[in-house]
């Protein structure tokens, strides 16, 4: 087995999801802050 | 190969991206320009109606005084405030709103700049963030002047700010006048006191308050954001010096041992060499290599062993071919690299063994030249000095100047420091014991050269470089390729890293030196990498240009004057040097991505596979590769 390799993939699905949960939080945060801005412009 | 993780990307992107935003509107609201006139509407107010209406505010120190003075007075009035002000002064701004005055804007940045749309759109959200409501006035009407900024008389202000017998009057609350001319106005007989308008503040929405919460933290915090990012690139600044010190005394010693050598030349040490090519689909080049080995001027017997390791494109065909003498070909099941070495390791017959790549071009003397080194019965390694053979094309010389500015330097530092942490597989030689001691070639890792020169220093055994020991391999000719290249080195590299991370506690170089030579050069470095060309950037897009491309330009200059030295001390021409600024835009990039996308992969614990090089035959062109291959 090689170094860093997860045998039974849980940590790939955990990291997946950490993945996007940040991106897709990123993605609203920006959508909701730009969004309310041009609204307002 | 699994497909790799790529949705931190999106993070990343995304998140460098919110970074650049916030130290940007933090840069741009500590910017005060000069006020701009607008357009102003005419309000009428019945006679003797006064609406005192402040500007400039709010003020830390002189509007809680002046609100002091119209609560005592009992006089509303109208505080025309810029949202960078209400974001520094939430309090006042908090106490204006209890106290019922009316909130009006008078801009964001300074009055009268609301004309640009943005900046009534981030004062608005201003207000959201600390009074939780917009307001429908924006821009003061035609207004009576006080003249409070004109004069100081008290007497000539009121009389001034009565002259119409009533209407709007300009007042300021950013100076210790304004509380004083609001109680003489108050006294003024006769005159009732309103707000410019009647209108209630309008309640801001959640978002509307989010979005105020968001910028008023970038207004406040950016300079933080900034200190930290100027901390990142300091320590990577310091890094770069610190390798140029480095640089610089390494040429020292360089200059010492030369001389010394040449004042007691040491006798030539010719020991009988095994040849080990491990090889997967190498058709294209195997019959190069393996001639170029066979054409060795070495002054002992020379074993070649040519171990194809499950290749569907005649790799072992094309090496029996040849019918060279001293030449076996032996063939195996595919079982990846360092299976194939270990096989190879076991047949081979002499006590030294020199490992290359099946798309590796040697000079004459290069087999001699590696074993010189072993004189020295504490060698247990030598590595090579790995050129690129295809130069030609951008890439080619940007690989060229990388292997001799990055790689080989790298080598030459870390063999003053005598803890080179890889024998590249391109060119290397292994005392058979050394290789015992360690039990072979591991397939732990990737990069199964880095592992297995970590573990033969861990046991005890000395590395050494040997520079006059050329190999001329191929590299990668697309982006692509060179990114697949990289990105197995570099996830390799971490691998052996993480597996040798005993060495640290260990009293040897490795631990000492070259771990942490990894760390902070191979990891540290190309992480802060992005933050600097984010930094340029802003520098460039926000803050002062020139001084941004004054800081760059020297930083380049810099390490160009490196890469030159390093070409020197490698007897290298200067002439690709040309190519070497460019690097800064794609390849820099490319390098640093490729870190990322490794640590990335590492913590998803993705098995990778071994990626090979899409081979083209171009070694043929080699400085070192046409003298003998034909």
């Amino acid at each position: 087995m090689q170094i860093f390799v997860d045998a039974n993939g849980s940590r790939r699905v955990v990291a997946r999801l950490v993945s996007l949960t940040v991106a897709s939080g990123l993605i609203v945060f920006a959508a909701v802050v730009g969004g309310t801005l041009l609204e307002m412009w | 190969m699994r497909r790799a993780p790529r949705l931190h990307w999106i993070s990343i992107l995304l998140g460098l991206l919110v970074l650049m935003s916030v130290v940007s509107f933090h840069a741009y609201t500590a910017i005060k320009p000069e006020p701009v006139q607008h357009a102003r509407e005419h309000r009428d107010l019945p006679d003797r109606t006064l609406a005192l209406a402040f500007h400039g505010g709010p003020d830390p120190k002189w509007t809680p005084r002046l609100l002091t003075a119209l609560r005592e007075s009992g006089v509303k009035a109208t505080f025309f405030v810029t949202g960078t002000q209400v974001t520094r002064n939430p309090s006042v701004t908090r106490r204006i709103a209890d106290e019922g005055h009316q909130i009006a804007l008078d801009g964001f940045r300074v009055e009268g700049d609301l004309g640009n749309p943005l900046n009534l759109a981030f004062a608005q959200a201003a207000l959201a963030d600390v009074l939780g409501t917009h307001t429908r006035l924006v821009g003061a009407p035609v207004e009576v002047d006080s003249g409070d900024r004109d004069y100081q008389d008290i007497g000539t202000l009121v009389r001034m700010s009565l002259q119409h017998g009533g209407g709007v009057v300009r007042l300021h609350d950013d100076g210790s006048i304004g509380a004083d001319i609001a109680r003489e106005l108050a006294k003024a007989p006769g005159y009732r006191f309103v707000t410019v308008t009647g209108d209630r503040p309008v309640e801001a929405t959640a978002t509307e308050r989010f979005t105020g919460a968001v910028t008023a933290w970038s207004q406040r915090n950016g300079g933080f954001v900034l200190t930290l990012l100027g901390t990142a690139i300091a320590i990577a600044a310091l890094l770069g010096l610190l390798r140029t010190l480095m640089q610089l005394g390494l040429a020292h010693t360089d200059r010492r041992l030369r001389r010394e050598g040449e004042q007691e030349p040491q006798p030539w040490f010719a020991l009988p060499v095994s040849v080990v090519i491990p090889a997967y689909n190498e058709a294209v080049n195997i019959a190069a290599t393996v001639k170029s080995i066979a054409a060795n001027n070495h002054c002992a017997d020379v074993e070649v062993i040519v171990v194809d390791d499950g290749s569907t494109d005649g790799t072992a065909d094309r090496a029996e071919e040849l019918g060279l003498p001293g030449v076996t070909v032996i063939r195996q099941a595919n079982q990846g690299k360092p299976a194939a070495l270990n096989t190879g390791i076991r047949q081979a017959k002499h006590d030294v063994l020199v490992l290359l790549d099946g798309d590796t071009i040697f000079e004459p003397g290069t087999i001699g030249e590696l074993v010189q080194p072993f004189a020295d019965s504490r060698v247990g390694a030598v590595s090579g000095n790995a050129k690129v053979g295809n130069r030609k094309g951008l890439l080619g010389r940007w690989q060229h100047l990388e292997y001799c500015a990055g790689s080989n330097l790298d080598r030459q530092i870390l063999h003053a420091l005598r803890c080179i942490p890889t024998v590249p597989g391109a060119v290397g030689a292994f005392r058979k014991a050394a290789l015992t001691d360690v039990g072979g070639v591991s397939d732990d890792t990737l990069a199964e050269d880095t592992d297995l020169t970590m573990a033969v220093t861990r046991a005890g055994w000395r590395v050494a470089y040997r520079q006059q020991a050329k190999a001329w391999t191929e590299a990668p000719t697309t982006v692509h390729g060179l990114f697949r290249q990289r990105y197995r080195w570099s996830y390799g590299t971490f691998q052996a890293m993480w597996k040798h991370r005993g060495a640290l506690l260990e009293n040897g170089p490795m631990g000492r030196f070259g771990l942490i030579y990894l760390l902070a050069f191979h990891l540290l470095l190309p992480m802060l990498a992005p933050v600097m060309d984010l930094y340029v950037l802003y520098g460039f897009l926000v803050a002062d240009a020139p001084l941004a491309l004054i800081v760059w330009a020297v930083f380049l200059l810099l390490q160009t004057a490196s890469a030159g030295y390093a070409l020197r001390l490698d007897g290298e021409s200067l002439k690709p040097l040309w190519a070497y600024p460019l690097q800064q835009i794609v390849y820099r990039q490319l390098m640093y991505a490729v870190v990322i996308q490794s640590l990335f992969t590492a913590w998803h614990g993705t098995q990778l596979k071994w990626m090979s090089v899409r081979r083209t035959g171009l070694l043929t062109d080699a400085p070192g590769g046409t003298v003998h291959v034909t």
